[in-house]
């Protein structure tokens, strides 16, 4: 029996974490698992709102099973009935197949979100930003960007020189939220063009770039006083050159923040010198389920219909279709919300035959995780696959002389996976992972890019992390 | 004899993913160098026959040996000093220096005329054989030996010409040299072109000067225009510069005529940082554009760098396309059948 326990800085400094662990070991020997082909991980989630009980079991290919324990909440638990639990027929309401994590239907509950945040916002009473770490988003950091709008001028004041300045100086946003970063930063960028005195805010275009066309507009009024500089474009900020192709080579800055750790993500194992997959599989408790059946009116097996209605029509339609439950669209969120709040996953993992057939992304195979996953022992990590597709195709984008700049949660180190918990977690109604940055690193050197990560220095003590791509050699 | 608009290649012909692999494979010391000698011949054989069957009149071994640019030259130039030769990918630079003046008679060559020897052996077609110009490869080298700027330049230009003598006298009749970070540069194209021209310095073969905005990972590393190149490229002993035309627009072409450039140009109709496949009809029109500024027998037709970064079926149907549209062009040009 191998025992992973990851979170070595909270054991250091918890002792409910420390106690745990006897009667995690305790529970797990009385159980009927055979030990000797059973794992036992402990985590410490530090997300209150999550996808998981503090105990649950995940089949290993078809002999092993590994018992997942969150040591902040097995304090306060019944140890050994969880396990006797964890290890049962699980039960529940399944909301979809096993799939792999990037296609579970937790990802179409996060674009819910973004779709349709001012009816959410309007249910709970508070702006999305305010759920973030310091209540607004990073990007809105007037410091931060008066640092690199001084680099660019740096920089179009050598190409002036020789001649080399486009006419039109790109500048893309990725992800505009309320379009508060952009607001910043183009009334920071007004001040220092003028004290700089070469009047590049003339040549500026500025495009805002967002998958959801509510967000866009909300973005757009943000920065009205801006608009002949600004144009909003719907853009899937994984596969950014479909839309965005006419700017190949022309950006001079990318600006994304906090979206990578918001896009679809697998996650992969090694275990015992073997790769898996992890598949999961969305599901209602059958408490859950009878809970939000009865508070809603409904029978249990119309919940998960109901669901997938509301994840494809939204909750102002659904409110319509079916007003006999949902009478106005705010008790249709009350539905949205209270399965959110209840949604679980549950995981497996499923052998890989190899990494070469593997498709990372559809342009990129899971070849170049080789030295990442398989190199030193046991492991479990994202893949980051909607991050990385978004890197990868945002980086042609880019002038020579371009950076992509990202705030994000980044690991900078694949050791890192040893000894934290990384997601998924619920931020408001959105998904949270953090970003594999050493993945990152590695394929953006690939193509020529050196990938460097710095602390968000503008807010100390943050966990947000500054990735900066460049062109190398 | 050569036809009326003669088609080539740069120099880099498509590197399949696998052969990249293990490329980087004897970088980690997996695979034995004689190992990977023997891969890169049978892939060099590959490459010609796919050149010949593209019908690329003039071909090259597709620098398949090379592992960039750079550093096939830099590690076997005598005095370059690369402390660490192990590599995580086998396109990474090596971090090169020299720490005292390169040897003026070295006992030693970069064994660049086998490499042609090989080629020479393997088609009945004529062989451009191109290697980077001195210019370049100072680039890639930290400096802690000259005290004069330039003179690393030349010092490496004088062992290009060495080696460039052992080319002519194994048979090499059309020598290219690649300058790529020179556009970069353009303060250093004096500097550069003197260096050219130490280069051939009494070589009896044709000569061709690339000068393009780079192509590292198919992306270009300058953006601008060729004004930087002239009028200095006019002092350069050279028949023919090789500038890249088809993704920049043909807006250069009018450099041709303002400075008076009575050699050869080698023009650019393919983009090679993209896999999208030009029409014939669209690289004839590029031709025919051209032949607004210079005459048919001053033009030799190519893509605008190495094709190394395309897939194998995008390089190969780009070089076909390539080939269709000249053809057309000839046709109008000679009365003859159009294909």
């Amino acid at each position: 029996m191998d025992v992973d326990l990851r979170p070595v800085k909270k054991l250091r400094e918890s002792a409910a974490a420390r106690s745990a662990l006897g009667p995690i070991i305790e529970a797990v020997c009385a159980s009927p698992a055979d030990l000797a082909r059973l794992r036992v991980v402990c985590d410490w989630i530090q997300y209150k709102q999550n996808f998981r009980e503090p105990v649950v079991a995940r089949p290993i290919g078809t002999t092993d099973t590994e018992i997942a324990f969150d040591l902040r909440r097995c304090a306060d638990i019944d140890v050994e009935a969880s396990v006797k639990r964890a290890l049962e027929d699980p039960g529940g309401v399944a909301l979809e197949p096993w799939v792999p994590g990037r296609d579970s239907c937790i990802w179409r509950f996060n674009a819910l979100y973004w779709q349709a945040l001012s009816e959410w916002e309007q249910a709970t009473g508070r702006q999305y930003e305010q759920s973030l770490p310091g209540g607004e988003s990073d990007a809105r950091n007037t410091e931060a960007a008066q640092e690199l709008i001084l680099e660019l001028f740096r920089i179009w004041d050598e190409l002036d020189a020789r001649r080399a300045l486009p006419d039109e100086l790109y500048i893309l946003e990725l992800g505009v939220g309320n379009g508060n970063q952009a607001r910043t930063w183009l009334d920071e960028f007004v001040q220092l063009d003028r004290r700089h005195g070469r009047d590049y805010y003339r040549r500026l275009r500025y495009l805002m770039g967002d998958y959801s066309p509510h967000v866009l507009e909300r973005a757009r009024q943000a920065v009205a006083h801006h608009a002949e500089r600004i144009s909003a474009l719907v853009v899937d900020a994984t596969r950014p050159s479909i839309t965005l192709g006419f700017l190949a080579g022309k950006a001079f800055l990318v600006y994304i923040s906090n979206v990578y750790d918001n896009l679809p993500t697998d996650e992969l194992a090694c275990i015992h010198g073997r790769t898996y997959q992890v598949q999961t599989q969305a599901f209602l408790t059958d408490d859950d389920a009878d809970l939000i059946a009865g508070q809603f009116g409904l029978d249990r097996p119309a919940v998960p219909k109901l669901i997938d209605r509301l994840l494809r029509i939204g909750p102002g339609l659904l409110s319509e279709s079916a007003p006999s439950q949902f009478p106005d669209p705010g008790q249709a969120v009350g539905f949205w919300r209270a399965v959110w709040d209840a949604l679980r996953l549950r995981e497996r993992y499923v052998p890989l035959e190899g990494l070469d057939s593997y498709q990372l992304t559809p342009d990129l195979t899971g070849e170049i995780l080789h030295s990442l996953i398989e190199a030193d022992g046991d492991v479990r990590m994202h893949v980051s696959n909607g991050a990385l597709s978004s890197l990868t195709g945002t980086l042609p984008l880019l002038h020579p002389f371009g950076r992509v700049q990202c705030h994000d949660l980044f690991l900078t180190g694949s050791q890192q996976y040893r000894t934290g918990f990384y997601g998924p977690g619920k931020y408001d109604g959105s998904v949270v992972n953090w970003v594999n940055g050493p993945l990152l690193q590695l394929v953006a050197s690939r193509r020529g890019f050196g990938v460097q990560f710095a602390p968000f220095r503008q807010r100390p003590g943050s966990n947000i992390t500054t990735l900066t791509a460049q062109a190398r050699d | 004899m050569e036809p009326l608009l003669p088609t080539t290649v740069v120099g880099s012909y498509s590197v399949p993913e696998w052969l990249e692999r293990l490329k980087t494979e004897y970088y980690q010391r997996r695979i034995s160098a004689q190992h990977l000698a023997d891969i890169h011949e049978v892939a060099i054989k590959a490459a010609v026959k796919d050149q010949e069957l593209a019908g690329i009149d003039i071909v090259s071994d597709g620098e398949l040996r090379r592992d960039n640019d750079v550093d096939y030259f830099l590690a076997r130039i005598p005095g370059v000093h690369i402390p660490q030769r192990a590599k995580t990918d086998y396109f990474d630079y090596y971090d090169a220096e020299v720490t005292r003046p390169l040897p003026d008679s070295p006992d030693t060559t970069l064994e660049l005329a086998n490499d042609f020897k090989f080629t020479r052996q393997l088609t009945q077609r004529p062989v451009k054989f191109s290697f980077t110009g001195p210019f370049s490869l100072s680039r890639r080298v930290r400096d802690g030996a000259y005290e004069r700027p330039g003179d690393l330049v030349r010092a490496l230009a004088r062992r290009l010409n060495a080696e460039a003598r052992a080319l002519a006298a194994a048979g090499a009749d059309f020598l290219q040299i690649d300058e790529p970070f020179l556009a970069g540069y353009p303060e250093h194209v004096e500097l550069a072109v003197e260096a050219v021209n130490i280069v051939t310095e009494n070589i009896d073969a044709t000569w061709a000067l690339h000068v393009c905005y780079g192509n590292r990972y198919a992306r270009p590393s300058w953006e601008g225009h060729y004004d930087f190149l002239f009028p200095a490229v006019k002092a350069a002993r050279v028949d023919q510069v090789v500038l890249e035309f088809a993704r920049k627009g043909l807006d250069d072409l009018r450099l041709i005529r303002q400075h008076g450039w009575d050699k050869w140009l080698g023009f650019g109709v393919i983009d090679v940082k993209t896999t999208q496949v030009e029409t014939p009809e669209l690289v004839a029109e590029r031709i025919r554009r051209a032949l607004e500024y210079l005459p048919a027998d001053r033009l030799m037709i190519n893509p605008d760098c190495g094709l190394r970064h395309l897939p194998p079926e995008v390089a190969r149907r780009k070089l076909r396309a390539m080939v269709a549209g000249v053809a057309a062009v000839r046709a109008e040009l000679t009365g003859g059948d159009k294909p």
